[in-house]
């Protein structure tokens, strides 16, 4: 009886959660297939070239999941991301206590922009499109100020150490052993930008998420009023979840800092990386329509997007070609997800 | 439990067997370089690059960033028939191009992979002229040469291929001076490119450098965003305002340029401009009239120079680390239909393809024939 039970619940959860399998799935296939034939699959070396590529754009998804669950867009997350990147190119300098400070500067700074996002769709009452798209033409303006032209010093042994393995962390500031402490083998191979991501999904995602805000923006992207007549703290849990995108964004900026050792306000990049953001989302089974879907979700969707090109490096397929192919690749993984909607017993639940 | 703990070290040995390099990279040489004609060092101060000889047949990549002008599509498109050309093709084992999109994480990630992939050399438009360090560095470490060209680097550490913007900018400039011939006094357009723009900049500081101190001229600048519709525009207005131009210089859209002129009824002056089939076009038509220019272009071609200067490189040769590439032009009285302007393809097409010192051509037609491909 009781393992039936829990055969049931795995069923439901599976059936909420098509698109995010869905997701997976194809990303599981593209990524196997990807390694199994790349001259170096599974190594190391790949490894950390594909996580250092995904991580930026995973992190601008978590960020663009949190306004998408309230039922809206945020244009201003390339944005953010881009402003911090600038930031962090002028304060990841100088002592390891300096650094620190700078460390603490750029995620503040992005909470910061969140913040603001959060108030002006709140307090101002603005549509959160329309309110992004204006804020995120501000961040841009003062990503200019901070770098009218691409430069910058960013410490290169952290640079170096946060774009590799573990191992290069543990040789470059000289603990366990240089990295060469047997305990520490077992670990020294994983991507740090990887430990980061499941970092950032564990330690933040998963707590807002369990918590009563967390749960708030859940409801009110299924429905505002009923949420509100619940008695739940409608603004708070808004600005709440802007806040947290912002932060989210602007770790993406802060690691492209890094990874690049240099910022740069390039306003077609953060355009580019906006538009992914919400296609990653999408791709991860989160709803437009919001309350439905998870971060974990668009991180999945941001790996979708990046193995659809890694598969690019390895096959012949005309370079004009890629675009097109990619776009098909997307909308099959957005409407497998949808496949749902035909086996709809009323149409009417199409429309809540 | 345990039998699957087994398992994962096993995975985890087999994701750490791959990871070993070895530090390597090129020597810093003193010059001269292999084939100075074509691999001109940029100036007197330039070092020179060796790398260690190897026997090919090579892999050779080209990372594109954004795609969507047609100057880029005929980037690739020449990349392809360049590589297919008998000669080159014997040096190559595989090719491949891809196009990252304005997105640096994507090019890093893209050159990265083809370091890892085992990739002898990769040719690259850069996204950003900052953030390449780490990728300099692996490819160093692996021993592959990368060979930005077009949109450079701001480093000295990696060999990269260029035109030399403010020599094109002189070339305007001594052109019209020889047009001009005795007159030293009199109103000139000038027609600039995008705003903020290295390129845009240096054009303009080279043809005023040699241009200003050779008369007495009222040069009269105007805004044209190197593109045709924009260029035609402004220069109507010019025209409209001053009346009469005796020489023209146009950085880009130099096809709108002309058609201005044409529709105002300008007389036909001396003009410099791009390398626009459309502008070779309207030359070749309007030259016995007074339409006495000069076409010097940036070249999409420049790739294959990247190319063969790359494959250079894998044959030990002594590299400029900064190479100029010769600036290709034609003048009025050298346009030949279907060697240097096509009259049956379209006003965009890029007609500089051809280096004689580099003993590089690639035809329009073998540019055009990729394009069918393509579509087919």
């Amino acid at each position: 009886m009781k393992t039936r039970s829990a055969m049931t619940d795995l069923k439901i959860r599976a059936s909420q959660n098509v698109g995010l399998l869905t997701a997976i799935a194809i990303f599981a296939v593209f990524y196997i297939f990807y390694n199994l034939n790349h001259p170096r699959g599974f190594s190391t070396a790949v490894l950390i070239q594909n996580s250092n590529e995904v991580y930026a754009l995973a992190m601008v998804a978590m960020a663009q999941t949190l306004p998408v669950l309230l039922g809206g867009l945020d244009l201003s997350v390339g944005a953010v991301m881009t402003l911090v990147n600038t930031l962090a190119s002028h304060v990841l300098n100088g002592t390891p206590f300096e650094m620190f400070l700078g460390f603490l500067a750029c995620v503040a700074a992005g909470a910061a922009c969140g913040f603001v996002n959060g108030c002006v769709v709140v307090y101002g009452r603005l549509q959160p499109i329309i309110a992004t798209l204006a804020t995120g033409a501000v961040y841009i303006g003062f990503a200019l100020f901070l770098r009218p032209s691409p430069g910058g010093d960013v410490d290169g042994d952290l640079s170096w150490a946060m774009t590799n393995d573990l191992f290069e962390i543990a040789a470059t500031y000289g603990f366990a052993e240089n990295g060469e402490a047997a305990w520490f083998k077992t670990i020294a191979w994983i991507p740090t930008p990887l430990v980061l991501l499941i970092l950032t999904a564990v330690l933040i995602w998963m707590p807002f998420r369990r918590s009563v805000t967390g749960r708030t923006v859940y409801a009110i992207g299924s429905g505002e009023g009923a949420a509100y007549m619940s008695g739940l703290n409608i603004d708070r849990a808004k600005i709440a979840a802007f806040t947290l995108g912002g932060l989210f964004a602007g770790l993406g900026g802060l690691y492209l800092a890094l990874q690049t050792s240099s910022g740069n306000a390039d306003i077609p990049q953060a355009g580019a990386y906006t538009l992914n953001s919400i296609a990653a989302v999408v791709v991860g089974g989160t709803s437009l329509l919001g309350g439905v879907g998870t971060a974990v979700g668009s991180i999945i969707g941001a790996l979708v997007l990046r193995t659809i090109s890694f598969n690019f490096r390895i096959f012949e397929i005309d370079p004009l070609l890629q675009p097109l192919i990619e776009g098909f690749v997307l909308l099959a993984a957005v409407s497998l997800g949808a496949l749902r909607v035909l086996k709809v017993k009323n149409t009417l639940e199409l429309f809540r | 439990m345990k039998r699957a703990f087994t398992l994962s070290v096993a995975a985890l040995s087999l994701w750490v067997a791959g990871a070993a390099v070895v530090q390597a990279g090129p020597k810093v040489v003193s010059g001269p370089g292999a084939d100075p004609g074509c691999f001109a060092p940029w100036n007197d101060e330039i070092k020179y690059f060796q790398w260690d000889k190897r026997d090919g047949p090579h892999k050779v990549a080209v990372v594109n960033g954004f795609v969507g002008n047609t100057w880029r599509i005929q980037m690739i498109q020449t990349a392809k028939a360049y590589v297919e050309q008998p000669e080159v093709a014997a040096k190559i084992e595989t090719f491949k191009a891809v196009s990252t999109g304005t997105d640096v994480a994507a090019q890093l990630g893209a050159i990265e992979d083809f370091i890892n992939q085992g990739y002898d050399a990769i040719i690259t438009i850069a996204v950003s002229p900052e953030g390449f360090d780490r990728v300099i560095r692996l490819a160093d470490r692996n021993d592959v040469v990368v060979v930005p060209f077009d949109n450079i680097l701001d480093t000295d550490k990696v060999m990269m291929v260029n035109e030399d913007q403010l020599e094109m900018g002189r070339m305007y400039g001594r052109w019209l001076i020889e047009q001009l011939g005795s007159q030293k006094s009199g109103k000139i357009l000038e027609v600039r490119g995008l705003q903020g723009n290295s390129v845009d900049r240096d054009r303009h500081i080279g043809f005023r450098e040699v241009f200003e101190p050779a008369g007495d001229w009222e040069i009269v600048e105007v805004v044209g965003n190197w593109d045709d519709g924009t260029a035609q525009k402004v220069t109507a207005d010019a025209i409209a305002v001053h009346g009469k131009f005796d020489a023209v210089v146009v950085q880009g859209g130099s096809t709108g340029t002309v058609r201005a002129m044409l529709d105002a009824g300008h007389p036909m002056v001396p003009i410099a401009g791009e390398a626009e089939n459309g502008f070779r076009k309207l030359l070749a038509a309007h030259s016995g009239d007074g339409l006495k220019g000069i076409s010097i272009g940036q070249s999409p071609g420049m790739v294959a120079i990247a190319i063969k200067a790359a494959l250079a490189a894998l044959d030990g040769n002594k590299m400029p680390q900064l190479i100029s590439v010769p600036i290709p032009y034609a003048k009025y009285d050298e346009l030949e239909e279907g060697k240097n302007y096509w009259p049956d393809l379209t006003d965009n097409f890029f007609t500089v393809n051809e280096f004689p010192p580099c003993g590089v051509n690639i035809t329009a037609r073998e540019i055009m024939a990729k394009d069918a491909e393509n579509t087919q």
